[in-house]
């Protein structure tokens, strides 16, 4: 049956168009965006494989952003590690501590314009992969703490305007995430985004997400999309010309 | 004559004590006189010693003779006329029998000099050493035979300095006697207390104040640059004498065209209202405007009625607009550039959505706003100073014909940069809209835009030393600098490029390849194509190799500055223009010029002109040069007013860029800006120098008197000699003192006493 709708959807056009990743020497085909995944020793910083494809095909199908269709695997001491400036981590337990070099080079990373997506897969606050993550964040940035995101946050506006935080599961139905100047580099979402966007290759869900069901998982994809743009954009919807649209859309 | 007097050294009560102890020293030897000799003898003796000791007494107050001689001087007395121009308007309102002005001032004062049965020069003359002087910018001696030739002629009243000049030359003097109007517009325009004279000034008005007519423009404050946009203020005052319940209207023009114009109420006389006008200027560059009030019937002045200046109008911000076709990270390290920089105001569109793309939720869920395009290119353009069209295509949006206004925003001086990507030159379709000539890339319809490939950004030998590509001042440094930049991974090729390229895309190890920088010039305005759209690894990339992001910030910075003209990135820049800017005085023009490579520019032909006043053009002709790049000229104005400076500078007939300032020339002192006379004025430097303020129709023989009084108070003509001799150290007192004693000593030897 699966087999019959996808020959349908092809059939139809209503596929989601797919882009593989670049080749060298590849022409007339545009510099994608890659989705890069930090891979961290101990814990588990895979907990959904399937996750980035479907996420990549929304980006592609909702926005003009082309996407190379897999994630890239990253460690931070990998020397192209700075061609990814928007780096997703994820996990279930605690992991292990990083290395002082790892941290400054992360320190830098996020310094000079890359972008850190947490997500806690486990949404067990305090526990596994939060009290790790947040150990980190703390060596990372000793004199700033991890802060919840206003409504009006950049990040929430900056493709959908975000009434709601979508997941797997609702743990907090807000982000939080640390700043620094204007920007926010570090944003931290409790709620298990990769168990929402994770699909098999025969497009089924892998995961149920609760309690808001499907309406929740397009949340979670509405936001993985927002804060590819925001990475992507910055604070670019908070510029003037933006302010009185954005305003009236809300209003109503 | 001589008279005697005491000194008295020594205390009244010793002086009556001793006279007390001579007095009963007297009466005792006159007693004992009498007990031995008849009293016609003890009479005697004691008379010749009681002169004796009244001889002494009277030394003892140091008595002595005074001689006094009286010797009469002629004093040097300076009479000093203004012969200002101001000076050669009429003394008065009435007007002579023909209808005509009547007598100037200047002539009313040489009369009272002159004329009559005894003229005034030659009674003053009787008495003292009379000096002449005139005196405008400067003091001059005047013969007397001079003064019926001497005409209002100077082109300010230095007032102040040339009283102080003629207190100083002339020594011991009686005085000063000025003939002025009391205008002064010289160093000191006003008395102070640290103001003052070492001789009493008689001043003499001359001019009424009553009666007089005049409107003027006065205190015009008004900025010498003004920033695009932003509102500027013109202060002044309106000035009028003689023309209360009058209505007159206040003109505010911008060169032919009038910006504002304001009724003008005069209520009364004298009368004197501020005012601030505003303007907001839009576009940048020199702006010319004129203040005038009509001329009124009876103005003795009009020049005054109008004021001229110029503003030159700059950005306060260099206004950037970008257009990127998609979210990227080209954008994102671009923003980051221009929202860091204070001198650069940025519009950004970014379109998230292509046509194509399909939402799952109502528009009314999503941040988008629709993209401006009318308001963007058919108004908005214009206020811009260049546009970034950031991989993006205009196929999916707008018409071509939006891109004809693109082309003309260039042309008229605006700028233009176009970013590599898959939506851009060739591959963005722009082969065949009307950027293609506009770009600084040949297009063919036939580039396209590949990725994968490692390739480094190599200097060209333009690219060495152009101010875009210039990271570092020092060219070896700089070569350093661009070989540690991180390469690049895509690249859109072109035809060719058709400006003058910066930077070529080599792979690893080679040292040329493709255009990857380019600029160029279309029109007025500049142009630039990177092609690629990876340059972000300049930045982050440079990061990670912990290197500094700097140099993608100042290629930005500096290729935003170069696109919009800034004045420190022009060729050619007029870099001073130094003299006193007086009319008849000389002043010297300096103009740089450098080559496109920004090397200094030898052997170019820099021509400059300058726009007078009224607009007439004053050729300079082509400016030597003086040292390598720099060339000078010289330009005497020949009258007041505001003036423009242009320069263009061509090297083999290829023009390299023009420049323009402006400068106002105006004698120091605007002698003709107010003719009222000011009878305050000088009645203060006459209760300053304690002398005294006559208006010269009150002069006459007893105001004369009164002069003469005064100044012989001051300094008197007849001088007193006065010689004192003592009188106790004389031959002769002593002589007659011991002729008493050897009398009185004889006297009593031959009566038997001795």
């Amino acid at each position: 049956m699966r087999f019959l709708s996808y020959g349908l959807l092809v059939a139809a056009g209503l596929l989601p168009k797919r882009v593989e990743a670049s080749h060298p020497g590849e022409k007339d085909r545009p510099t994608p965006f890659v989705f890069a995944q930090i891979k961290y020793r101990g814990g588990d910083w895979n907990p959904h494989p399937l996750a980035v494809i479907p996420l990549m095909e929304e980006l592609m199908q909702r926005t003009s952003v082309e996407s190379a269709a897999s994630r890239h695997e990253v460690n931070l001491m990998d020397l192209d590690l700075f061609s990814y400036p928007f780096l997703y981590m994820a996990g279930k337990y605690d992991f292990d501590p990083f290395t002082q070099e790892e941290i400054e080079i992360l320190r830098r990373f996020l310094s000079y314009g890359g972008f850190l997506l947490a997500d806690d897969a486990l949404g067990q606050p305090g526990y596994g992969f939060d009290r790790s993550l947040s150990r980190e964040l703390k060596r990372l940035f000793p004199e700033k703490e991890l802060r919840r995101l206003p409504t009006g946050h950049a990040a929430l506006r900056s493709y959908y305007l975000l009434r709601r935080i979508g997941g797997m599961r609702i743990v907090h139905p807000y982000l939080e995430g640390i700043s620094v100047g204007s920007a926010t580099p570090v944003i931290y979402c409790h709620n298990d985004l990769g168990g929402a966007w994770e699909r098999d290759q025969l497009g089924n869900w892998l995961n149920p997400c609760t309690p808001g069901g499907e309406e929740q998982r397009r949340d979670a994809f509405h936001l993985g999309i927002n804060l590819i743009l925001y990475a992507m954009t910055e604070n670019y919807k908070e510029d003037l010309i933006h302010v009185p649209f954005i305003r009236r859309r809300l209003s109503r | 004559m001589k008279d005697l007097f005491f000194v008295g050294a020594l205390p009244w009560w010793f002086i009556l004590l001793i006279a007390l102890g001579a007095l009963a020293l007297l009466i005792h030897q006159f007693l004992a006189f009498r007990q031995r000799l008849s009293p016609r003898q003890s009479w005697l003796l004691i008379s010749l010693r009681g002169f004796v000791y009244a001889l002494m007494l009277f030394f003892l107050l140091s008595p002595g003779l005074v001689e006094k001689r009286v010797t009469r001087l002629r004093r040097p007395l300076t009479v000093i006329l203004d012969s200002s121009q101001s000076m050669g308007f009429p003394a008065s309102s009435n007007q002579s029998r023909d209808g005509r002005p009547g007598q100037s001032r200047l002539d009313l004062a040489k009369e009272k000099l002159l004329e009559g049965k005894e003229p005034l020069m030659q009674k003053l003359a009787q008495n003292y050493d009379l000096r002449l002087y005139q005196f405008n910018t400067r003091l001059e001696a005047l013969g007397p035979a001079s003064l019926r030739q001497l005409a209002a002629q100077g082109k300010g009243t230095r007032l102040i300095e040339a009283l102080k000049e003629a207190g100083r030359d002339g020594g011991a003097q009686a005085g000063i006697i000025l003939f002025s109007d009391g205008i002064a517009n010289g160093e000191n325009r006003s008395m102070n207390e640290s103001i003052s004279f070492p001789v009493p000034i008689f001043a003499v008005g001359v001019g009424e104040t009553q009666g007089y007519t005049d409107l003027r423009i006065a205190d015009l404050s008004a900025p010498e640059f003004a920033f695009r946009g932003r509102e500027l203020k013109i202060d002044l005052t309106v000035q009028a004498y003689g023309l209360a319940g009058k209505t007159v209207p206040l003109h505010f023009n911008r060169g032919r065209n009038l910006v504002s114009s304001r009724n003008l109420t005069i209520d009364r006389d004298p009368f004197e209202q501020r005012l601030t006008l505003s303007y907001t200027p839009k576009e940048i560059g020199p702006h010319s405007f004129t203040l005038s009030i009509p001329a009124q019937a009876g103005e003795l002045i009009t020049q005054n009625n109008q004021r001229e200046f110029k503003v030159e109008v700059q950005r306060d911000k260099i206004r950037v607009l970008t257009l990127s076709g998609s979210p990227s990270w080209n954008y994102r390290f671009l923003r980051m550039a221009l929202k860091q920089d204070p001198l650069i105001d940025l519009v950004s569109f970014v379109f998230l959505r292509t046509p194509t793309d399909s939402v799952d939720v109502p528009d009314s869920q999503l941040s988008l706003i629709p993209f401006p395009i009318d308001e963007i290119f058919l108004e908005e353009l214009k206020n811009f100073d260049l546009i970034f069209f950031d991989d993006f295509s205009y196929r999916s949006y707008f018409n071509v014909l939006y891109l004809e206004k693109v082309r003309d925003f260039v042309r008229a001086g605006g700028g233009l940069a176009m970013l590599g990507g898959i939506r851009s030159f060739d591959s963005g379709g722009y082969a065949e809209t009307p950027l293609r000539e506009v770009l600084p890339v040949e297009l063919d319809g036939k580039g396209n835009f590949s990725t994968g490939s490692a390739l480094r950004g190599v200097l060209t030998a333009s690219g060495k030393t152009h101010p875009i590509t210039r990271l570092v001042p020092d060219l070896r440094a700089n070569e350093e600098a661009w070989k540690k930049i991180p390469p690049l991974t895509s690249l859109n090729r072109v035809l060719r490029t058709k400006g003058e390229a910066l930077l070529q895309a080599a792979p690893d190890g080679a040292s040329a390849g493709p255009p990857l920088l380019t600029v160029g010039k279309f029109g007025k305005g500049r142009t630039l194509a990177l092609l690629s759209d990876d340059f972000w690894r300049w930045n982050f990339v440079a990061v990670g190799e912990k290197e500094s992001p700097q140099n993608h910030l100042k290629l930005i910075r500096q290729a935003v500055r170069w696109l919009a003209q800034e004045p420190s990135f022009e060729q050619v820049q007029i870099t001073s223009i130094t003299g006193s800017k007086t009319p008849g005085e000389k002043m010297d023009f300096k103009v740089r010029v450098v080559k496109d490579d920004f090397t200094p520019a030898s052997h170019a032909t820099v021509r400059l002109r300058v726009i007078g006043p009224e607009g007439e053009q004053i050729p300079i002709g082509d400016a030597p040069e003086t040292e390598e790049g720099q060339y000078s000229a010289e330009f005497t104005p020949t009258r007041e007013g505001p003036y423009r400076l242009e320069a263009e500078a061509h090297l083999a007939d290829k023009l390299l860029g023009r420049d323009r300032k402006n400068f106002t020339a105006a004698f120091p002192f605007g002698e003709l800006e107010d003719g009222r006379a000011r009878p305050d004025f000088l009645q203060r430097i006459a209760d300053a120098s304690h002398g005294e303020f006559i208006p010269i129709s009150e002069w006459n023989e007893k105001s004369l008197e009164r002069v003469t009084e005064k100044l012989e108070r001051f300094a008197p003509s007849q001088v007193e000699e006065r010689r004192q001799i003592p009188l106790w150290n004389s031959l002769w007192i002593f002589t007659l003192l011991l002729l008493l004693l050897g009398s009185e000593w004889w006297m009593r030897r031959k009566w038997g006493l001795v």
